[in-house]
C-alpha cells in the first residue's frame, strides 16, 4: 500500500506550490506611493468606505438618537446652521444669516433660496415650520423635544413667507440659535400626512424603500442591507458649493460597511477594505497603527484631547444607599479630595492611555476649548495630604489590616463597576485600586457587560462606577441635565427633587443663569464659578483626559479631523478619494 | 423511514419551541434590558415608551405568553436594533450562515477525507508527519484566534478581503460579478470555520483508513490483484467513511456555533453576529429568533448526519426503517 503514496504526495506537493504561486502573483502590494496624501485638495468622483459597529435604528432622526442614526442623518439631511467640529463655530447652514432681537426671545431666519430636497421639490419656511410641529406633537414620540425648551416652552415658529422663518422662545438662551443644531429639517410634502395621520412615529422606519427618503444632504440612500452595509449616492441637488465654486459633494459615493468588532474594523483599514473608521483609535491600538503609517499603509492623525474623560463616583443617592454606613464618610468632600490627591495623574496617563492623556481636574477638558477653565482647585498627588484629609474625618486604620475605618469599624472598601471588555477602563481601575490602596481605600473591580451595567448606574445599584460619560454638547447649557440636581444625568444622584446639598443648590442657581445669559463673558464667568464649585467638593473624580487619535487610508482626501464624534465623517460633503 | 422523519420532524418542533423559549425568558432574567441602548440615563418616558413596547413591563410569564400567542400567527416580534420584524432579519442571516456552512463542509470534508485517506494509507514519512501535525495544531486553535491571524493575514497581504459579503463597489450588480464576489469574501470566514473541522475529518479518517487497510479482506483484495486506486477508493474508503459519517451531524452543529465568533471577526452577516449583537443589546425578540434558527440548524445537521450514516451503513439503514 505504501507505494501508493508517491502519487499523493505528488499531488499534494503540486497543490501547494500552485496555491503559494497563486498567491504570489497577486502580489503582496506595496504601500501606494502615489497616493496623495489627506491634505491635498479632493477631486471629483471616486467612493469611500467606512466602517461603522452599528445601523441606524431609524432613517427618521428625531425618532432615535444612536450614533448611526445621527451619521445617517449627517450624510443625507441638512440643518439650519451647523456646529463646524473642528472650529467650534456655528456656521449658516439652510438658513444663511439670521437677526436675534436684543432680548433673544425671537430669531429672524432667512432660508437659503434656491435649496431643493432630493427629489427636486423646493425647500421653503413650511418645512422648518412642519419639522419644529413633528418635534412637539406628543404622538409623534420625537426624542428631540426635550431638549428644546427654552423657558422650559416649546419654540413658537412662524413663517411670513417661503423664505423667512420666526422663531420666539419664552425665555432667553445662552446657546441661542445653537439649539437649531440639534436636529434636521425634514420634508413636509413627504412625512406630513403622517404626522396628521398619527404614524409619524413609525415613519422612516429602516425597511422604507431608500428612493423615499428624502433630504437636503450631500448624500441620498441607495441601498441598505441590514447587518451588511449602507451604499449612499451623491445627491446631484445638494446646495453646497466648495471654495472654488465646485458643486459638493466631491464623492460619488459613499458606502458604510458594518464590521461589529473594533479589531476586525482596524484590520479592514490596514487591508485596504475600508477607508475611515467610526470613531478615534483606542490607546492600544496606537503603536500598530502608527507602525502601519510607517509602513504606508494609512495616515495617522492626531485629533486633539477628547472633550470627555473616563470619571469616578460614587452613588450618593440617600434614598438607594439607605441604611449603608459608608454614605456617612463618601458623602464628606474630605473623603473624595482625599482620593483625588492619592492618584498619580502623570502615571495614570502613562500606564492606562499609554501617555497619550493629560491630567484634569473636573469635567470639562481642554478638549473643550470654548469652555475650560484651566484655573480650578487642583488636588496634586500627596498621599501625606490625603492621609490627613481622611483622618481629619475620622478614618484611620485602626486594626492595621491596611484599610481605614471609622472609629465603629465602617471600613472604606468599595466595588467599582465598570464595562467589561474595555482595556482602558480595566486598566483604570486597577490603577485606581493601586493608588487607593496606597491610602487604605480598598477598591475591588468588578467588570459588567454594559445592559448590566447601565441598569446598575440607573438604579444605584453599585458602590462606585469608572465609565466615560459622553457629553451631548460641548456648551455646558445643553449638558443641564449632568450639572442640575434634577437632571437625569446628574450621575452620583439622579433626578432629585430637591438640591440635596447646598453646594448643589448653588451651582442650580449660577447654570439656570448661565442657560439664560445671553452675554457671553458673563456666561463664562458664571461657568467658572460653577465648574470651581464642582471640583471643591468632587462629586465626580476625573484624573486624565486622553489625546485622541485617528486613522484612515492615505487615498481618502479633504479630512478636516474633529475631537467630536464622527471624526471625520461630519465633513463628508468635503471628502474626496484619490486613486482607485 | 417515513415514521423516522415524521419523528424527527417533531422533534424539531419542541427543540425550537424550547429552545427560543428558554433565549427568551434568559434574556429577560438576564441583568440590563434594552433600554440601556438608550444611553447612559435617557427621559424616564423614553425607557418606559420602549419597555412597553416590547412588553418588558409585564411579568416574563405574561411576555411569553404574548410572544408565544403572536408567534403561531408567524409574528416573531421587533427588534430594537434594527427597529423591524425579526422574522426577514433572521431569514436573511440564515440564508448567509447556511452558505458559510456549506462552503465550510464542502471544503473540511474535501480536505479532511483526502489527507486523512492519505496519512491513513501512507504512516510514514516527512510529509505524513506534517499533516497530522498541521491537523494537531488546528484541532488545538479555537475559532476566534484562527479567525484573528487569518484577517491579521488577509489585512497584512491583502491577499484576500478582510471582511464583509460583498466589495464596497459592487451596487447592483449582474448575477455572475455578485457570485464572484461573495465567493472572494466567502474564502476567508470559509477557512476559519473549515481548518479545524478538516484536521478533525483528517484525523478520523486517518485512523479509520489505518485500521480498514489491515482488515483481512482488503489483504484478500490485494492478492487478487485488485487496482492500487480501486483498493483505496472502492474497497478501503466506504467502510472507513462511517466514523465520519457518525460526527457529521455534530460537525454541523459546531460549525454553526464556531460561526458565532467566526462571523462577528470577519464581518460575515449571518445567524452568528446577529445573534452577538442583539445578545449584548438584549434585543429580547431578535435573540429568541436567532436561537431557533439555531435550532433549526442543529436539527437539520443532526437528521442529515443520520441519513449520511444510513446511506454507508446498511445496519442504520434498517434501524431506521423499523
Amino acid at each position: 500500500m505504501s507505494r501508493l503514496s508517491p502519487r499523493f504526495s505528488g499531488v499534494l506537493i503540486t497543490l501547494s506550490v500552485l496555491a503559494v504561486v497563486g498567491l504570489l502573483m497577486r502580489g503582496c502590494p506595496s504601500p501606494d506611493s502615489s497616493a496623495s496624501p489627506a491634505t491635498t485638495a479632493p477631486r471629483r468622483g471616486g467612493q469611500l468606505v467606512a466602517s461603522i459597529r452599528g445601523v441606524p435604528r431609524s432613517f427618521n432622526r428625531l425618532l432615535a438618537v444612536d450614533q448611526p442614526t445621527d451619521m445617517f442623518a449627517m450624510l443625507t439631511q441638512g440643518w439650519l446652521v451647523r456646529l463646524n467640529r473642528a472650529t467650534f463655530e456655528l456656521e449658516p447652514w439652510l438658513a444663511e444669516r439670521w437677526d436675534s432681537s436684543p432680548d433673544g426671545h425671537t430669531h429672524t431666519l432667512h432660508l437659503r433660496k434656491g435649496v431643493t430636497w432630493s427629489d427636486g421639490m423646493p425647500f421653503t419656511s413650511a418645512d422648518v415650520l412642519f419639522t419644529l410641529q413633528a418635534i412637539y406633537d406628543p404622538r409623534a414620540e420625537s426624542v428631540v423635544g426635550s431638549n428644546l425648551l427654552p423657558g422650559g416652552k416649546p419654540i413658537q415658529a412662524a413663517a411670513p413667507d417661503a423664505s423667512t422663518v420666526v422663531l420666539t422662545y419664552a425665555a432667553p438662551s445662552g446657546i441661542g440659535i445653537g439649539l437649531l443644531d440639534m436636529f434636521p429639517i425634514l420634508p413636509a410634502h413627504k412625512l406630513e400626512s403622517a404626522l396628521k395621520d398619527g404614524t409619524f412615529a413609525k415613519s422612516w422606519a429602516t425597511g422604507t424603500p431608500p428612493d423615499q427618503i428624502v433630504g437636503t444632504g450631500p448624500f441620498v440612500l441607495r441601498e441598505f442591507k441590514p447587518g451588511e452595509r449602507l451604499v449612499f449616492d451623491r445627491n446631484p441637488r445638494y446646495w453646497r458649493r466648495a471654495p472654488d465654486g465646485q458643486q459638493l459633494p466631491y464623492l460619488d459615493r459613499l458606502v458604510l460597511q458594518l464590521i461589529p468588532e473594533q479589531n476586525a474594523e482596524l484590520l479592514a483599514l490596514q487591508g485596504g477594505t475600508t477607508d475611515l473608521t467610526q470613531s478615534e483609535l483606542r490607546p492600544d491600538d496606537y503603536v500598530p497603527l502608527r507602525r502601519a503609517e510607517e509602513q504606508g499603509k494609512v495616515t495617522f492623525i492626531e485629533l486633539g484631547v477628547g472633550p470627555d474623560a473616563d470619571a469616578f463616583w460614587f452613588c450618593m443617592d440617600p434614598q438607594a444607599k439607605k441604611g449603608d454606613r459608608r454614605l456617612g464618610f463618601v458623602q464628606k468632600r474630605e473623603f473624595r479630595q482625599a482620593l483625588s490627591h492619592a492618584v498619580d495623574r502623570e502615571e495614570f496617563a502613562q500606564t492606562v492611555f499609554l501617555g497619550e492623556a493629560v491630567p484634569i481636574w473636573g469635567p470639562i477638558t481642554p478638549g473643550n476649548k470654548p469652555w475650560f477653565s484651566p484655573n480650578l482647585p487642583r488636588y496634586p498627588y500627596d498621599l501625606t495630604r490625603a492621609r490627613d484629609l481622611l483622618k481629619s474625618i475620622g478614618l484611620e486604620d485602626r486594626n492595621g489590616n491596611g484599610v481605614v475605618e471609622t472609629a465603629d469599624g465602617v471600613e472604606a472598601r468599595f466595588t467599582v463597576v465598570t464595562q467589561r471588555g474595555i482595556g482602558y477602563y480595566e486598566r483604570g481601575v486597577t490603577v485606581l485600586r493601586e493608588q487607593a490602596a496606597k491610602i487604605g481605600i480598598a477598591l475591588e473591580p468588578a467588570p459588567l457587560e454594559y445592559p448590566t451595567m447601565i441598569q446598575r448606574l440607573l438604579s444605584c445599584q453599585y458602590d462606585a462606577i469608572y465609565m466615560r460619560p459622553f457629553s451631548t454638547q460641548l456648551d455646558p447649557a445643553g449638558n443641564l441635565d449632568f450639572w442640575l440636581s434634577s437632571g437625569s444625568t446628574h450621575l452620583w444622584n439622579m433626578g432629585q427633587k430637591t438640591p440635596a446639598t447646598e453646594w448643589e443648590s448653588r451651582i442650580d442657581t449660577i447654570m439656570r443663569e448661565q442657560a439664560a445669559t445671553l452675554d457671553l463673558n458673563r456666561r463664562h464667568e458664571l461657568f467658572n464659578d460653577a465648574q470651581r464649585i464642582f471640583s471643591e467638593n468632587l462629586p465626580v473624580l476625573y484624573f486624565v483626559a486622553p489625546r485622541l487619535y485617528y486613522a484612515h487610508s492615505r487615498r481618502t482626501t479633504g479630512v478636516v479631523p474633529s475631537v467630536m464624534r464622527p471624526p471625520v465623517l461630519w465633513n463628508a460633503d468635503s471628502l474626496g478619494a484619490a486613486g482607485p | 423511514m417515513a415514521r423516522f422523519l415524521i419523528r424527527r420532524l417533531a422533534f424539531a418542533i419542541v427543540l425550537l419551541i424550547c429552545t427560543s423559549s428558554a433565549a427568551l425568558f434568559l434574556t429577560r432574567l438576564a441583568p440590563g434590558d434594552v433600554t440601556s441602548q438608550l444611553g447612559p440615563a435617557p427621559p424616564r418616558a423614553e425607557i418606559e415608551a420602549v419597555r412597553a413596547r416590547f412588553d418588558l413591563d409585564r411579568t416574563p410569564i405574561v411576555q411569553w405568553g404574548r410572544w408565544v400567542s403572536r408567534a403561531v400567527r408567524l409574528d416573531f416580534g421587533d427588534s430594537f436594533l434594527y427597529n423591524r420584524p425579526v422574522a426577514p432579519l433572521v431569514i436573511q442571516a440564515a440564508g448567509n450562515t447556511a452558505l458559510l456552512a456549506v462552503s465550510a463542509l464542502v471544503v473540511s470534508t474535501i480536505l479532511g477525507i483526502t489527507l486523512g485517506i492519505f496519512t491513513g494509507v501512507r504512516r510514514t514519512g516527512w510529509l505524513s508527519a506534517l499533516v497530522r501535525g498541521a491537523s494537531v495544531m488546528f484541532i488545538s486553535v479555537p475559532p476566534l484566534l484562527m479567525s484573528l491571524v487569518l484577517v491579521f493575514i488577509a489585512a497584512q497581504t491583502r491577499w484576500l478581503p478582510t471582511g464583509g459579503k460583498l466589495s464596497a463597489g459592487t451596487v447592483d450588480p449582474s448575477w455572475s460579478v455578485y457570485t464572484a464576489d461573495v465567493v472572494w469574501h466567502l474564502m476567508l470566514p470559509t477557512l476559519a470555520l473549515a481548518l479545524p473541522i478538516a484536521a478533525a475529518f483528517e484525523r478520523l479518517q486517518s485512523q479509520s483508513m489505518s485500521e480498514v487497510v489491515r482488515q483481512p479482506f482488503l489483504i484478500a483484495a490485494i492478492a487478487r490483484g485488485v487496482p492500487r486506486r480501486d483498493l483505496v477508493w472502492r474497497h478501503a474508503w466506504p467502510v472507513s467513511i462511517r466514523p465520519i459519517c457518525g460526527v457529521y451531524g455534530l460537525v454541523i452543529g459546531s460549525l454553526l456555533s464556531g460561526s458565532f465568533i467566526v462571523e462577528f471577526v470577519t464581518a460575515w452577516p449571518g445567524i452568528g453576529r446577529l445573534m452577538y449583537e442583539a445578545l449584548r443589546a438584549r434585543d429580547i425578540y431578535l435573540v429568541s429568533a436567532c436561537a431557533a434558527a439555531g435550532a433549526g440548524f442543529l436539527a437539520c445537521g443532526t437528521l442529515l448526519g443520520d441519513l449520511l450514516l444510513a446511506a454507508a451503513d446498511p445496519r442504520v439503514r434498517e434501524d431506521l426503517d423499523e
